[in-house]
């Protein structure tokens, strides 16, 4: 791609773009409909599905945008009668052995083999085949991911996956012509840490996550982008949440949200599943003691606590988001108290790889930094007051005096206050690279819980 | 079971690599290496390949269902591939598949004793139809009576 | 008839296999004048010849060669495609049966006028015996020193390396054999958006059919004007024709290019046997079936052949009499399509397989009413809509079949009711 800029035209419409671009990049970011599978931004053009074929003067025949470079005086129609006729011709032809079994398959709602028989097949009855070929379902690939032999129309965005980005070519193309499917090596499984992302990329119901498979139609979810909270990578995300009448809100999956500055397309498989962590072990009451108590006795409590102790050791998560954080250190400053965020024991050099991996295993790390938070770990004597605002470290420290905001219970026999996750507020993170990102509110409690800031607002400290 | 190239094997497949810019093109060598000692190349030998080539098996498994003449099962003693297309069928390969049917009772893709019958398609040699290749020798100009001759001296 | 004998000089000579036979009639010559020559003038030499690649595509050699003149950072490749898959075509097989030294020959010129020093032969992995013989003829040319590290005492070096195919037909497409020659599978790639040269792991390589190679020696050593005395004037020189099928003495003779069709056949053929002519396709299966009035007026030219609708392809002709049965005819090759049909683009994969299907139905007879549209329909939407040239080859050969021969496709759908 040149520096240049050029001129050309896509149904009459006069355009500027870089010299050399991607026909088929340029429209899609630029909002038209060109249907197309095995296309793909990180990925590029493979040319096999033939679904995204336009129009170019002084062609002769329909040409695939995918492998078109934009240059001075193209001329492009993306929706002449021969192009729609062409687009119905040949997805006719992927769904001669296609089983057509969408009220039972989970892509249905987002799969693109669905949406372009909306837009442009509708056939009448008797031209699909009625003998279908049968082939395999439900093979296990590992790593959740599981696949139909059936529904695959062999774009290979899933090969091209682990052939050009994780470069450890685990599946591959076997046998030809039409009996040509996806296979792992015989008796095995994908190893990749980022085998899910192949479900996100198939743009059909071939490949299915078995964590989401059966779970919930998609059309029920309700999406919302927000940030990873698994290491200080921060990667991109989209929760895929519902919020039926009468039901808790749920968390159903999360999943990869393009950002070239951070993650690109993809997240870890570890990252993508711990959107189970939001519903598992959560703190919804206010206790103290192990008994209930209400809001007020609460306030009260930690008024007295305060009031009590000359030392103060505050503790703050780093999985807090910037504005919390800045609030923690202001109430800190008026209580005179010490606060801390050690960041050792979310260390993890295991989990760690030169990808989008990362050995802190939590969010705005390098946020704790960037306010200069002490992040050594404090001295607590027996006199000591413990505030811990979900602090990891909190759960090895025997202290009786202690005050827990938390979101995830811990051992504590002290007073237990329940704070929102991070996916209940809003704010910014920065993550390793020193970008700041903001990641917006997605789920609203139906018991509303509070966050740092409106705990301390209620408190009585200055925010 | 495991599968090892043999120390002269491995001493060719040294010099062959020297023909090549990159080990990866040492693939279709390799498994017709294999193909040739065991007449089949057993998914527990694309290891091997893999490891020598640079590759991976998923890829290994990938070329060697891709390519007609490797397979995966083991063949038997005498493999007769019987050209089907065009001129050959012109020129009478039903004949000889009748032949093979009734008089040897092979059916194609199955295996008889020493004995197993594919159909292939076009071996290069139409000018000489019909023509079956058994192992690596063409039979060329066949007529049934030729073919049960030599069917017959084999057995 | 004018009997030409450019790349099959040597056909007919007993023992010309081994490389002294071979020297005693002439092999080699060209090789020894080689050196007093400038690279280029041998590259202008076969620009001027108008030589064609003989592997089907007909495209001039000279400018493919000129493609490989440039500087390139690595090192550059000769490959010789003799993946001869086409059904019909056994030519290639002739030369390296009849006179592999010429196919060396003509390597080495050819190495040496592009830059070359490594060569790769990539021969269909069925041609066991053939590559036997090609091998040894290697061999003795490097114990001659024809080959090797300093050829005849010079310092140029070319090594040849022969390479099994293993059974794909789509390996005969340059680019596929490449992905072949390269460990993969054999998938056609996306041709480059300006004229450049094929790429083999990164190294520019110019891909030749065998016979291509082996018409090298006679031009570099007659010079262009030689060549360009036989043939048409867009169509120069000779090629080794073939025939197979419904003939009497089927078999591969050269003949030059314009040559009538029917002369040819009648004169090397010895007429057709079995019955009258019903049909030939004149250039490996692939190109469309042309008729018996058709046929008469043909002539062995790219563009006489071409006029008719069909293309002259590898020059291997299949003949076929009255008595073929011109829907199984094309059930044949139909099930040979889908059977090599790489798999990659979605209108070959899926419409190799349904075409195959609805002509078996029709054999049965039980394919539906409009059978005949629907054939010609999805030929058409599998014409120039693929990566390669196999799905509109598979569109060309059904148009050839159905539009010249309707009337036997309507005889299977008689009685099949109209709604």
């Amino acid at each position: 791609m040149s520096s240049k800029m050029v001129e050309f035209t896509v149904n009459g419409k006069k355009l500027l773009a870089f010299e050399g671009l991607n026909l088929l990049k340029y429209l899609l970011d630029n909002g038209y409909n060109i249907p197309h599978y095995c296309y793909h931004d990180s990925l590029g053009a493979d040319g096999n599905c033939r679904m995204c074929m336009v129009e170019i003067k002084g062609k002769k025949r329909p040409q695939i945008a995918c492998d078109t470079l934009i240059k001075e005086g193209l001329e492009v129609n993306t929706n002449t009668p021969t192009i729609k006729r062409l687009r119905e011709e040949i997805l006719q032809m992927q769904l001669r052995n296609h089983p057509v079994d969408c009220p039972v398959c989970d892509k249905a709602g987002e799969c693109y083999l669905q949406n372009y028989y909306m837009d442009y097949g509708l056939y009448k009855e008797g031209k699909h085949k009625k003998q279908k070929i049968k082939k395999s379902k439900n093979i296990e690939f590992g790593r959740n991911v599981v696949y139909d032999e059936e529904r695959c129309i062999l774009c290979k965005r899933c090969v091209r996956f682990f052939a050009n980005i994780t470069k450890t070519n685990e599946l591959g193309v076997i046998k030809r012509a039409n009996h040509s499917t996806i296979s792992t090596a015989p008796n095995q499984k994908l190893q990749s840490q980022y085998a899910m992302n192949i479900v996100d990329l198939c743009p059909v119901g071939a490949l299915l996550s078995s964590d989401f498979k059966f779970k919930q139609r998609v059309w029920f979810l309700q999406s919302s982008p927000s940030i990873c909270h698994g290491c200080t990578k921060n990667c991109n995300i989209t929760i895929d949440y519902s919020s039926t009448k009468f039901q808790a809100e749920r968390i159903y999956r999360y999943k990869a949200r393009r950002n070239e500055d951070v993650n690109g397309y993809f997240i870890c498989d570890e990252g993508r599943l711990s959107y189970k962590e939001y519903h598992t072990n959560r703190v919804t009451q206010i206790e103290y003691k192990n008994s209930i108590i209400d809001f007020k006795e609460a306030i009260s409590k930690i008024g007295i606590e305060i009031f009590i102790h000359k030392d103060i050791v505050i503790l703050a998560s780093p999985n807090l988001y910037i504005e919390e954080l800045e609030s923690i250190i202001k109430w800190s400053k008026k209580l005179n108290a010490r606060l801390y965020s050690p960041l050792e024991c979310y260390k993890d050099k295991e989990f760690a790889d030169n990808w989008l991996k990362e050995e802190l295993r939590v969010a705005n790390a390098y946020g704790v930094m960037a306010l200069e938070i002490d992040t050594s770990t404090p001295d607590i004597s027996s006199d000591t007051l413990l505030i811990n605002f979900d602090h990891k470290l909190a759960q090895d420290i025997n202290t009786l005096h202690r005050i827990d905001f938390i979101t995830h219970s811990i051992n504590s026999q002290g007073l237990i206050l329940p704070l929102a996750s991070w996916v209940q507020s809003s704010r910014h993170l920065i993550n390793s690279s020193g970008i700041k990102q903001y990641a917006p509110k997605t789920l609203v409690a139906n018991k509303p819980i509070l966050t740092v800031t409106e705990w301390i607002e209620a408190i009585g400290g200055d925010i | 079971m495991s599968f090892e190239f043999t120390k002269e094997e491995l001493e060719y497949i040294e010099e062959l690599s020297q023909r090549y810019p990159s080990p990866k093109a040492l693939m279709l060598p390799l498994l017709w290496i294999i193909q040739n000692r065991l007449k089949h190349i057993p998914t527990e030998a694309f290891k091997a390949v893999a490891d020598i080539t640079k590759t991976s098996e998923a890829q290994v498994y990938g070329v060697v269902t891709f390519y007609t003449m490797f397979t995966l099962k083991p063949t038997a003693k005498y493999h007769i591939q019987l050209c089907k297309t065009l001129s050959c069928n012109l020129c009478g390969s039903k004949e000889l598949l009748n032949l093979l049917k009734e008089r040897f009772n092979l059916l194609p893709n199955q295996q008889n004793g020493d004995f197993q019958l594919t159909l292939v398609e076009c071996l290069g040699s139409c000018g000489t139809a019909p023509v079956v290749q058994i192992n690596n020798r063409l039979y060329e100009n066949l007529t049934p009576a030729k073919l049960q001759k030599i069917l017959e001296d084999f057995s | 008839m004018k009997e030409v004998k450019i790349v099959s000089k040597r056909f007919d000579i007993e023992g010309i296999n081994h490389i002294k036979k071979a020297i005693e009639h002439g092999a080699y010559s060209t090789i020894h004048k080689m050196f007093d020559k400038d690279p280029k003038t041998i590259v202008d030499e076969i620009d001027k010849s108008g030589l064609r690649g003989k592997g089907g595509g007909g495209a001039p050699t000279g400018a493919k060669w000129k493609l490989m003149l440039q500087d390139f950072k690595l090192p550059k490749v000769l490959v010789i495609n003799c993946d001869e898959n086409e059904p019909g075509t056994f030519k290639d097989r002739q030369i390296i049966s009849k006179d592999p030294h010429l196919l060396i020959e003509g390597i080495i010129l050819t190495s040496y006028a592009i830059g070359a020093n490594d060569v790769y032969i990539y021969i269909r992995g069925e041609y066991h015996q053939w590559q036997n013989i090609l091998q040894k003829a290697c061999d003795e040319a490097y114990l001659q020193g024809y080959l090797g590290k300093n050829i005849l005492g010079s310092k140029y070096r070319v090594d040849i390396t022969i390479c099994k195919g293993a059974g794909a037909y789509i390996c005969g497409e340059k680019s596929a054999l490449l992905e072949s020659l390269e460990g993969k599978r054999g998938h056609p790639r996306l041709k480059p958006h300006q004229k450049e040269p094929e790429w083999y792991f990164g190294r520019p390589t110019l891909v030749n059919n065998v016979e291509t190679i082996a018409t090298v020696p006679f031009i570099v050593e007659n010079g262009a004007d030689a060549y360009k005395e036989y043939g048409t004037s867009k169509s120069p020189g000779s090629m080794l024709f073939a025939m197979s099928g419904h003939i009497n003495n089927p078999g591969v003779y050269e003949a030059e290019f314009g040559t009538s069709m029917m002369e040819y056949i009648e004169y090397y053929g010895g007429g057709i046997k079995g019955g009258n002519l019903k049909g030939v396709i004149p250039g490996g299966a692939s190109t469309p079936i042309l008729n018996a009035t058709e046929v008469a007026k043909a002539k062995l030219d790219y563009e006489s052949i071409k006029e008719l609708g069909s293309s002259l392809g590898t020059g291997g002709m299949i003949v076929m009499n009255d008595s073929v049965n011109m829907v199984e005819a094309l059930k044949n090759l139909l099930e040979f399509y889908h059977h090599e049909s790489c798999g990659q683009c979605t209108p070959c994969r899926e419409g190799t397989a349904w075409v195959d299907e609805i002509v078996e139905s029709m054999l049965r007879y039980s394919a539906s009413y409009n059978s005949i549209e629907q054939l010609l329909q999805i030929g058409q939407t599998m014409n120039g809509k693929t990566i390669c040239v196999f799905a509109p080859a598979v569109s060309g050969v059904i148009d050839g079949f159905v539009k010249k021969f309707r009337s036997e496709f309507e005889e299977y759908l008689r009685g099949v009711c109209n709604e």
